[in-house]
């Protein structure tokens, strides 16, 4: 049994009860990145399971201090070492977990693909040729694969004519002509931190202004070869393309 | 708006993929202190300083905890007594070597396997001769923060220094079963260790949940303040700027340094970041970025500002950066890597 010394006033403890609040909602707020599909924006899916496992452990950790609480009504003395004071830190958890689970996370838009730089060919990719497939049919290829196999070999012309079917949102460059726009996705390696865009060029037989930008659309085509910003670009000559609703998982891997 | 958007979606990010590292750092942490005596720990330590310090690095095969969660841990080892050399070992080389970061680098960086060795190997190097530089200090607490210091015995030039303490310092005390005697004004922390081994496993479990609880609201705290700095760095700073400095075997460290110290990615998962500039920068300024992110950055530094003072804090961090730049561009122009 406990030493008398522990136990506190008959009072309701309130910094131990907003203690369990902050996990609580620490916690709820991660699950609920998960339940609603959220999770998607925020991380890599191979890394889904380590976030809900730390959310079920935050209200798991929540329950049992309070079950503690309620039983026993007593508390180990809380003096400790701090660069904030006890009140900053709850106010400051409490806030965020609140706020995180007021607020929907919403994915990159083409402003930051443009102020982030879009990977050129043989640009900033992850280099991973052990999971380039060389079988892919091209008209399977994601904007990705394409990326990546110009990577391994750059010359725009060896894919001239092969089919393309790819999804991604639209970004307008500024200095490219009107019946060019450009398809692009954000491509994460861990999470939202590090998401990088690619892209690929597409040639309108219209003005591009049909396609506002972030929507997304879906792109038909076969490859060509355009000059654009003075380079050789591999571009995608469109026969088809239609809007379509944004993915459940709008990054690609 | 949009860059608020994606501020806030940043922030988000970084919070929920740390959250599971800062759980599992806490709760390491926490068990530590509750449940093992590092002062038999420490005391199998060897004493020379460099061996101190090469085994505090070795001590992140223990505790694999990333740079979210090793500062607690390495506060702990302090406040128990163990010599600077190998707390400052720890705090320095558990982020990167440990069984989880080795394995994500290996997945990562599979075609350059090298990367793995070079890694960890840089790691313990700069680590050890660090711990050491920090051993010349022989009375460490001026060098921290005054509420660890508070704890922490005098220095060795008074051998019975130790075993005095417990009588002859000032405060209140009760006199536990085993003739010791628990300090009350010492923090819980403090008071679990010494008090911990005539408890129950009930009252045991219990401290440790209130440990986890107090541990968790500080640093989670902070976490939130270095994200927030963190992702606003990232709107505010045009990408390409850093970028651009990537080419060159000096430009392109500093650069990836820089970027290391703002992105203060987790180490387990920043081997993946790091392949994503693969083919553009050195290999050495990638391992510049792999070696000293885990030591120091912007996120943690408000985390050893919970531990050492800020002279302290600076000291670490000029010689990890100036270790770390020397030693990745020895490997950029005298290695073919």
């Amino acid at each position: 049994m406990a030493p008398k010394r522990f136990f506190l006033p008959k009072s309701l403890p309130w910094p131990v009860v907003l203690d369990i609040l902050a996990l609580l909602l620490w916690g709820l707020m991660i699950l609920r990145y998960w339940v609603t599909g959220l999770m998607a924006v925020l991380l890599h899916p191979d890394y889904h399971w380590l976030a809900i496992t730390a959310g079920w452990l935050l209200l798991g950790m929540a329950i049992w201090r309070a079950i503690a609480l309620v039983r026993l009504r007593q508390t180990v003395p809380t003096e400790h070492i701090a660069l904030l004071p006890r009140q900053w830190s709850l106010a400051i958890l409490l806030a965020v977990a609140v706020f995180g689970l007021i607020y929907v996370p919403r994915p990159f838009t083409s402003d930051t693909a443009l102020a982030r730089g879009i990977a050129e060919p043989a640009g900033l990719t992850r280099s991973q040729p052990q999971r380039f497939v060389r079988n892919t049919p091209p008209e399977e290829r994601s904007i990705i694969d394409w990326i990546r196999t110009l990577n391994v070999y750059p010359e725009p012309d060896a894919y001239a004519d092969q089919p393309v079917n790819v999804v991604g949102f639209v970004i307008h460059p500024p200095n490219w002509p009107n019946d060019y726009l450009m398809v692009a996705r954000f491509v994460l390696t861990c999470c939202a931190a590090d998401a990088y865009p690619v892209g690929l060029p597409v040639k309108l037989s219209g003005d591009r202004s049909t396609y506002p930008s972030d929507s997304w659309i879906q792109v038909i085509g076969t490859m060509t070869t355009e000059t654009l910003d003075q380079q050789r670009r591999l571009t995608i000559a469109a026969t088809t393309l239609e809007t379509v609703e944004e993915p459940s998982n709008p990054y690609e891997f | 708006m949009s860059q608020l958007n994606q501020g806030v979606t940043l922030f988000l990010s970084l919070l929920v993929e740390a959250a599971p590292f800062l759980l599992l750092g806490v709760i390491f942490s926490s068990v530590l202190a509750v449940f093992v005596d590092e002062r038999k720990l420490i005391q199998w330590m060897p004493k020379h300083p460099a061996l101190a310090a090469l085994s505090g690095s070795l001590f992140g095969c223990l505790f694999p905890v990333c740079e979210c969660g090793n500062v607690p841990v390495a506060r702990r080892l302090l406040m128990q007594g163990a010599p600077p050399a190998l707390a400052i070992g720890f705090l320095l080389a558990a982020p990167t070597v440990n069984p989880i970061v080795f394995w994500a680098t290996w997945v990562a960086f599979r075609e350059q396997p090298a990367m793995v060795f070079w890694r960890v190997g840089l790691t313990v190097l700069i680590a050890v001769v660090i711990g050491w530089v920090f051993s010349v200090q022989r009375d460490v607490r001026p060098i921290l923060q005054p509420m660890v210091a508070r704890y922490l015995p005098s220095p060795p030039p008074r051998p019975a220094a130790r075993d005095d303490f417990d009588l002859l310092s000032g405060g209140t005390y009760l006199l536990q079963s085993g003739g010791s005697a628990l300090k009350l004004d010492m923090p819980i922390a403090a008071a679990a260790a010494v008090a911990a081994p005539p408890q129950s496993w009930s009252l045991r479990l219990r401290t440790l949940l209130e440990m986890m609880f107090q541990e968790f609201r500080e640093l989670g705290a902070v976490l939130v303040i270095g994200s927030a700095i963190a992702a606003t760095v990232q709107v505010a700073i045009p990408r390409e700027w850093i970028l651009e400095l990537g080419q060159g075997p000096v430009t392109s460290i500093v650069a990836m340094m820089t970027l290391a110290w703002v992105v203060s990615i987790c180490s387990t998962v920043d081997s993946f970041f790091a392949l994503s500039f693969a083919s553009v920068f050195t290999s050495g300024s990638l391992l510049a970025f792999l070696v000293f992110g885990p030591m120091i950055d912007l996120k943690n530094i408000s985390l050893l500002m919970t531990t050492f003072r800020s002279r302290a804090v600076v000291y670490l961090f000029l010689l990890a950066a100036q270790l770390t730049f020397v030693s990745t561009l020895v490997v950029n122009l005298y290695t073919n890597w």
